[in-house]
């Protein structure tokens, strides 16, 4: 690109555009941190579900996954911020949105026994996995993520009536809607966007 | 009256960083080159230019041991981008002559 070639008006105002399209083209979230944490937020409660048959028990420690999955999902964080070239005027907030995230069900979990909210504390999980979601599907205008968010609060309502293993099918649904199948769009996208770049 | 069009931004490849930079928070000599498709040494030169005018925010440092230059818009740079968009529009919608 030349720096001093002379521009019409109609000129600058497409060269202005075809950038800011370049620009908000450029990101591509990989969907690597919403599939694992949907995956493990399945596979635990698909577990949990079926021990309810079962009765082993040493499998309702399968919940203590979550806090292993914390170290891929560093390395996720930490290999993007190593490739990203820039940052979105979003980046701040959305890390915002999702560490006081953790942090708030980090506290849940440790402190449900303290609070004696025994039988609501799905609800109360569903309720914090649809604020983030909802959040970041609103603010980048994605669908998946929405409808996730909603899902969320939908199964954190129906928590409320129904019995323990019914639960962990809402947590699979919760999880499966909010952040596996939103993980799996944005892999496709970012698969795609990133062979095409080849 | 036409507004005068701001000389700092009335050029290709200066204009294009600056929509690109207006567009994000902040971003990477690399990225800047990568999308305008400039050469390195004229993307500084103009970078340079862009940066005395106070328009942006230049930042070195480095990034696992390899240099890096990160730039960001000003307020004064939105301000002037902003007023230079207004006065193209106004030049298109009141004249159509380029």
């Amino acid at each position: 690109m030349e720096n001093e070639t002379s521009l019409s008006h109609k000129e600058s105002l497409q060269l202005i555009e075809e950038m800011i399209y370049k620009a908000k083209n450029s990101y591509h979230e990989s969907g690597a941190g919403a599939l694992l944490w949907g995956s493990v937020i399945m596979f635990c409660s698909a577990v949990s579900y079926a021990n309810t048959w079962w009765n082993i028990k040493w499998l309702n420690q399968v919940w203590w996954l979550t806090l292993v999955a914390v170290v891929p999902q560093i390395v996720i964080s930490i290999r993007q911020g190593k490739t990203q070239k820039f940052k979105s005027h979003t980046d701040d907030a959305m890390s915002g949105i999702w560490i006081s995230f953790g942090i708030a069900i980090f506290l849940l979990s440790f402190f449900t026994g303290t609070l004696k909210i025994g039988a609501a504390t799905p609800t109360f999980f569903l309720l914090l996995y649809g604020i983030p979601t909802f959040a970041t599907g609103y603010t980048f205008r994605f669908k998946a993520m929405i409808i996730g968010g909603i899902v969320c609060w939908i199964c954190a309502v129906v928590s409320i009536y129904v019995p323990f293993r019914t639960d962990m099918a809402l947590y699979f649904a919760a999880a499966f809607f909010a952040w596996f199948l939103p993980g799996l769009m944005l892999r496709n996208n970012y698969l795609k966007q990133k062979h095409g770049n080849v | 009256m036409f507004k005068e069009l701001d000389p700092i931004l009335h050029s290709q490849l200066r204009l294009a960083v600056m929509s690109l930079l207006i567009s994000v928070k902040e971003a990477e000599f690399t990225f800047l080159k990568e999308k305008t498709g400039a050469t390195a040494g004229n993307l500084s030169v103009q970078i340079q230019k862009l940066k005395d005018a106070e328009y942006i925010e230049v930042q070195k440092q480095f990034k696992d041991n390899y240099p890096q230059t990160l730039c960001k818009v000003t307020p004064k740079g939105i301000d002037a981008f902003e007023t230079y968009v207004k006065a193209l529009q106004g030049y298109i919608s009141g004249n159509g002559k380029p």
